[in-house]
């Protein structure tokens, strides 16, 4: 089997779930055995449009959710992990860490429940946010532990002897110097957050209808045309970030 | 009073000494060439003289004691053994970087670092990249950024440790012609004894955290752990 078959099965085998979603929205009727639907429609699209799914909302909390995760997560982990990886007790920090990644995420938003409920904060976006970045912040500081080597603080000194403040260090050279991990890390924890079910539904309570919460209520209604549908649009932000990550982050890293 | 002047400077890390007590003075436009084995302390005692590491003792540059101002305050530039470039910027801003902080005009920006670029040879390769230069362009450049900001002390440590022989040796007639134009004073850190005795206009001798200082060839050429000896007898026996 020649390299361009190889490539052009592994492209089809990347893009079938893809179309088959696409499809299966754009469908009134499809059953077993026929091979494409029976009738087709735009309604699931167009009611969208129209507000009819309260889509639009869903998947502004999503966006909303994501993005403020993924800029608090990131931001703070960068800044914990920079002074933690220079600690004494490095190796202790680090194994505290992973700690949260020692359960699932659902048995981990039930040992969280009980605060949340005394702080009022289930069932509000507030609460989700708070959640979830309680989840990535320990991840962004594990991504980011290994970033801060002795390179990189030597640099950072070699700064300050050059005549540079601390705050010139980092924004002229600890930032710009870690730009393609900062936003590998934001995009990780971006899909993250995008994709989470687990502690969106538990501490959400169903009132923060995000757009993963919604997709599952579609499969729990058992209408696949219109979860095919959130399927699409759950799927959209990670293609886009997936193909700038391409684009800009990974050519920036190869130069 | 010497340029530089440093005064029973002490550290320890945990319970082991690493410094005991340094003393030694440097007159302006002089290179200490400092040897030593690895581990004797050579780059803590640049760190402090710095201000990258505290530790107890005196500083003083020009008369003041500048141990206990920041490292930005000192007006010593600290060179690594890797060139350390920032890879985010051209061949020109690296160079540019230490005026940049300055809030310098454009046009002087300009002028300086084009003169600077000339005087090491690298004026065709002003606006490559970092991963696209070779070992000896990146410490030239590393060179560039540390001397356009004209500090009254340099601190080399090792800094050809990683350029291979050819290289090395175009680098110490470089450092050597350009710390002869511009008036530099340093302190020169190595474990190559001929790297010393090239760089130098006095050496100093690094063992089990203390430094002794010979102002002339001729002692430190005769203190038997200097190893000038054994690779005189050495080539004599070839």
């Amino acid at each position: 089997m020649g390299k361009k078959t190889v490539l052009a099965l592994l492209i089809a085998l990347f893009i079938l779930p893809f179309g088959y979603l696409g499809t299966l929205s754009l469908a009134s009727e499809w059953r077993f055995p026929n091979l494409l639907p029976v009738a087709w429609t735009v309604e699931h699209w167009t009611s969208m449009g129209s507000g009819g799914g309260n889509w639009a909302f869903s998947a502004l909390t999503s966006l909303t959710l994501a993005s403020t995760v993924g800029v608090l997560s990131t931001g703070i982990g960068f800044l914990t992990a920079r002074y933690l990886s220079a600690h004494p007790k490095r190796p202790l920090w680090l194994l505290l860490a992973y700690l949260p990644y020692a359960f699932s995420p659902v048995i981990y938003a039930h040992c969280l429940k009980f605060f949340f409920n005394v702080s009022d904060l289930s069932g509000t976006l507030s609460g989700v946010l708070l959640a979830q970045f309680i989840l990535t912040y320990p991840f962004a500081i594990l991504l980011f532990f290994n970033h801060f080597d002795q390179s990189l603080r030597a640099m950072e000194d070699l700064t300050y002897t050059l005549g540079g403040t601390p705050r010139e260090a980092f924004w002229r050279v600890l930032v710009p110097v870690s730009q393609s991990a900062l936003l590998v890390c934001f995009f990780q924890i971006f899909l993250i957050s995008w994709f989470d079910y687990g502690l969106s539904s538990v501490i959400g309570l169903g009132q923060v209808r995000t757009l993963t919460i919604a997709l599952y209520q579609y499969i729990g209604e058992a209408n696949q045309y219109v979860a095919a549908l959130a399927s699409c649009l759950v799927c959209l932000p990670p293609l886009v970030l997936l193909w700038l990550n391409q684009r800009f982050v990974f050519r920036q890293s190869t130069i | 009073m010497h340029f530089l002047e440093v005064k029973n400077i002490k550290k320890s890390f945990g319970a082991i000494p690493v410094l005991k007590g340094i003393t030694l003075g440097l007159d302006a436009r002089q290179t200490l060439a400092v040897l030593g084995r690895s581990g004797c302390g050579k780059t803590t005692l640049l760190k402090i003289i710095a201000g990258l590491l505290d530790g107890v003792g005196e500083v003083f540059l020009e008369k003041t004691n500048v141990a206990h101002l920041p490292p930005q305050q000192r007006g010593i530039v600290y060179l690594y053994q890797e060139a350390l470039l920032f890879p985010h910027l051209s061949v020109f801003e690296n160079v540019a970087f230490g005026l940049r902080l300055r809030k310098l005009p454009n046009t002087e920006i300009q002028n300086r670092t084009e003169s600077m670029l000339v005087d090491l040879g690298l004026i065709e390769h002003v606006s490559k990249m970092p991963p696209t230069l070779s070992g000896g362009q990146k410490q030239r450049v590393a060179f560039g950024r540390a001397l356009i900001v004209q500090p009254k002390l340099l601190l080399l440590d090792e800094p050809f440790g990683a350029l291979d022989v050819e290289t090395r040796a175009q680098m110490q007639q470089l450092y050597k012609r350009v710390a002869t134009v511009q008036g530099i004073t340093s302190i020169f850190v190595t474990h190559d004894l001929k790297e010393a005795l090239l760089m130098g206009d006095q050496w100093g001798y690094m063992e089990h955290g203390n430094l002794d200082v010979f102002h002339s060839l001729e002692t430190f050429s005769s203190d038997l752990r200097t190893g000038v000896r054994s690779e005189i007898d050495f080539w004599k026996k070839l």
